[in-house]
């Protein structure tokens, strides 16, 4: 008896070490004692200018607008919501902070699920409810356990929505999400490299220029729904991801792009819907496997046809990446290529304006490159002659697309050097926000010639064309810009756009009904309205 | 095994049992008949109530809060003096403990939380404030709380009278439902007395409103839930039927139903 329990009391010592050496011999590591690799906290604005940063991120409420312009508007109450970072304001009716302080979780469920049932429900049935209800879940879990240094048995409101520091309710941004899907985030933020238009420089597109700011100025920011709705997703995953599943199935399918990417500027919901490929996807859509990382779908089988996300998701070799900009050459068909001979002043564009990108050279190493990364999706299923004469065909479109373009703007030029534009520059209302560029702008960020053109002129002078040109869209001011200005921003931002969305989704009538045949009746208007008011001039004259 | 050593397990496992029970009587919150309730509004109950109560119960207590315009169920409207969850007879008011109860237990189902967030004087100190917003409590007191019976122990025997009461009797199904999921064919007409519609209880749901405990829920039916269409079957019922039914409406938990 003794012997057994000196044996016992033995075990009983050792018993501490022994299972050690068993665990270390097993190469099990708790997910709390892994180490993790030190990295900066997720930043959407990395390595960003300080002035863009604070007048992007810094958080000023309610107070003022954002983008190089924010003090000459203030910001629509809605945009706290689209823009958390630089707006967002805890509510005033109900105080949460007691609950953060007390680190009340459960108490956030048994109110939301009454008072907003909805999103509980979503919750309920997201990844973030059960991390770990599924062996792929399961191991993409243990992926952020293992970055973030703790156990996650279940994301919480509390996660995502309790700033502990402020002890204030936030409203998540991709930072939020960043802190544990790390890796789809620095993805997503190397879409600045390729430069805009992108998503996450997409609020900045909206705001750094000058008639939102004026529009806002004047009391129109509810007339901006339209631009605001879109434009919000540079913070925000849930624009794909819709909350509050944050679901990955939910933003590999189609559906996902279509709320922003349609209408007359980027028809490619209704050019890839009415597609093959996208009357497959309509025809066949429960045999598309959307939980499938888009790396692991095998063309044919999971998909007949690709997805959105599919195409513009690849990035090279084999590798997908989690933001769709990376192999944009065409650039969403806005920015005139530098492989054509101009006869209107595109030949100068961008004019030395620092803010909006260079001509694309369309054979630039970089683009050969990426058509090739082009022509690795089309593998999938055509030949590699056909994709690529497919997509030869396309830069032929638009090469011509921009050669009419040139055509019209110079019809418009020569109006406006030969003082026959009516009304003229001089009696309308000057350029968007003129006395804004003047202020807050530098012949830094416009060159020297266009940042004196608004010094001295103050506005007063016609601005046409890609990209400053389009303002007409945006803001109605007394007779500017004139009919024919208007008609032609319709054919070059309208019309060659849409030819070009229906040519690249390979969508016929889009291609024609919407983009060519346009184009070219709205030429014949510019050329009659020219004449127009070319004979009214001479008439005057005499 | 010699019968000593089984005397000392035993005895380890007493003891063990014993200081649980210390430990669990120790962690027990302090019960309502324990704290004081202060019988004047208070500045610390005005301003509990205007931080935590007014965003939804408004700030003169009518249930008009700038959150309740969404809600549903609408936030009780204190005027009138009707409290649902009470110890008290049919429409009389309820007392200080009742409220304190409602307030520290929350009501399940709805997006009032159990406020033990605050702590148990804070609690206290809005009593006399919501008792302030209506002149009743000015002119009357509450009666005396009713007497609950020997509660019986469920049987087989028992459930199926309950049934018989739901049933037969008092018709519950007729707003219940049959299943007892508030989807009765008079569930929609319902309206409570401020007019706004109001849900029969699903009772698979077990998360009783006025508490989970049998006595809670024989409480609702010798009671009634003053200031909606449930009435009180105090007379209706006999001490021992009102247990049965009980006993009946606590079967029709759905446990996994539950879990969500």
């Amino acid at each position: 008896m003794k012997k057994i329990l000196l044996g016992m009391a033995a075990l009983a010592v050792m018993l501490p070490a022994t299972m050690e050496w068993a665990l270390r011999q097993s190469n099990v590591v708790w997910a709390t004692e892994q180490t993790t690799e030190e990295l900066p906290p997720p930043d959407l604005y990395k390595d960003t200018p300080d002035w863009y940063r604070a007048v992007y991120k810094d958080n000023v409420g309610l107070s003022e607008g954002a983008g190089p312009f924010s003090k000459y508007f203030k910001p629509q109450m809605l945009d706290m919501y689209w823009q958390p970072n630089r707006h967002y304001e805890p509510m005033e009716n109900l105080d949460h902070s007691i609950f953060i302080e007390q680190e009340r979780r459960d108490l956030c469920v048994i109110c939301h699920e009454e008072a907003t049932p909805g999103i509980v429900a979503d919750w309920r049935s997201s990844g973030h409810k059960n991390p770990k209800s599924t062996p792929y879940l399961s191991s993409r879990t243990a992926l952020i356990e293992k970055n973030v240094g703790r156990v996650l048995n279940e994301v919480h409101c509390f996660d995502c929505h309790a700033d502990t520091e402020k002890k204030q309710i936030r409203m998540p941004t991709g930072e939020v999400c960043g802190g544990c899907h790390r890796q789809q985030f620095d993805e997503f933020l190397r879409e600045r490299e390729m430069g805009r238009p992108n998503h996450l420089q997409s609020w900045e597109a909206n705001t750094i220029v000058p008639w939102y700011a004026e529009a806002a100025r004047r009391g129109y920011l509810y007339g901006q729904h339209g631009c605001d709705m879109c434009h919000s997703g540079a913070e925000k995953c849930d624009v794909c991801h819709t909350r509050h599943k944050f679901s990955a199935v939910e933003g590999r399918q189609p559906e996902a792009c279509i709320t922003c990417h349609m209408g007359p500027d980027h028809p490619d919901a209704e050019s890839y819907g009415e597609s093959k490929h996208g009357v497959i996807y309509e025809k066949e859509e429960e045999h598309f496997d959307f939980t499938k990382p888009l790396v692991e779908v095998r063309p044919g089988k999971d998909y007949r046809t690709p997805t959105c996300q599919f195409c513009h998701m690849y990035e090279k070799h084999g590798r997908f990446i989690h933001n769709p900009v990376m192999k944009g050459i065409w650039r969403m068909g806005t920015i005139p290529p530098s492989n054509l001979e101009y006869t209107s002043s595109l030949k100068d564009y961008p004019y030395g304006i620092n803010l909006i990108p260079d001509k694309i050279d369309i054979y630039s190493e970089e683009n050969v490159a990426k058509r090739s990364y082009w022509l690795e999706v089309c593998a999938n299923c055509h030949s590699d002659r056909f994709a690529d004469t497919y997509l030869k065909s396309l830069d032929q479109f638009m090469f011509q697309a921009h050669t009419l373009a040139d055509q019209a703007q110079k019809i418009v030029e020569d109006l406006i050097a030969d003082g026959i534009l009516y009304p003229d520059a001089a009696n309308r209302d000057p350029y968007p926000l003129s006395d804004g560029i003047v202020n807050e702008l530098n012949a830094d960020f416009l060159g020297e010639p266009v940042y004196n053109a608004f010094k001295t002129l103050k506005g007063k002078f016609p601005v046409v064309g890609p990209i400053l040109g389009v303002y007409g869209m945006f803001l109605q001011q007394q007779d500017n810009p004139s009919h024919i200005e208007n008609e032609y921003n319709r054919l070059w931002f309208w019309y060659k756009l849409q030819g070009y969305k229906g040519t690249a989704h390979a969508q016929q009538d889009v291609s024609w009904w919407w983009g060519q045949a346009p184009m070219m009746m709205s030429m014949t208007r510019i050329q009659s309205e020219a004449a127009r008011l070319r004979r009214e001039a001479g008439l005057e004259k005499k | 095994m010699k019968p000593k050593g089984l005397f000392y397990k035993f005895g380890f496992l007493s003891a063990a049992v014993f200081s649980c029970a210390v430990m669990s009587v120790n962690m027990r919150p302090t019960t309502a008949s324990a704290i004081e309730i202060p019988t004047e509004v208070t500045e610390e109950g005005k301003n509990v109530y205007k931080k935590y109560c007014s965003p939804c119960h408004g700030e003169e207590g009518g249930g008009d809060g700038p959150l309740s315009r969404s809600m549903i169920p609408k936030p009780r409207d204190f005027t009138r003096g009707a409290y649902k969850f009470r110890s008290t007879p049919s429409g009389s008011l309820p007392t200080d403990e009742d409220i304190f109860r409602t307030i520290s237990y929350g009501v399940p189902n709805s997006t009032m939380i159990p406020w033990d967030i605050l702590t148990e004087e804070q609690r206290a100190s809005v009593i006399p404030v919501l008792k302030s917003f209506s002149e009743a409590f000015e002119y009357r007191e509450p009666d005396a709380p009713v007497e609950v019976g020997l509660p019986l122990r469920p049987t087989e025997r028992t459930i199926l009278e309950g049934k018989k009461i739901y049933e037969e009797k008092l018709e519950c199904w007729k707003c219940h439902g049959v299943e007892g999921r508030g989807d009765g064919p008079s569930a929609a007409e319902q309206e409570d007395d401020f007019g706004f519609p109001i849900k029969p209880f699903d009772f698979t749901t077990g998360k009783f409103k006025g508490g989970n405990s049998p006595t809670d829920v024989y409480l609702r039916f010798t009671t009634g839930l003053n200031g909606t269409p449930m009435p009180s079957f105090a007379k209706e019922l006999s001490d021992e039927e009102r247990w049965y039914l009980t006993h009946y409406v606590m079967s029709l938990v759905q446990p996994e139903e539950c879990e969500e």
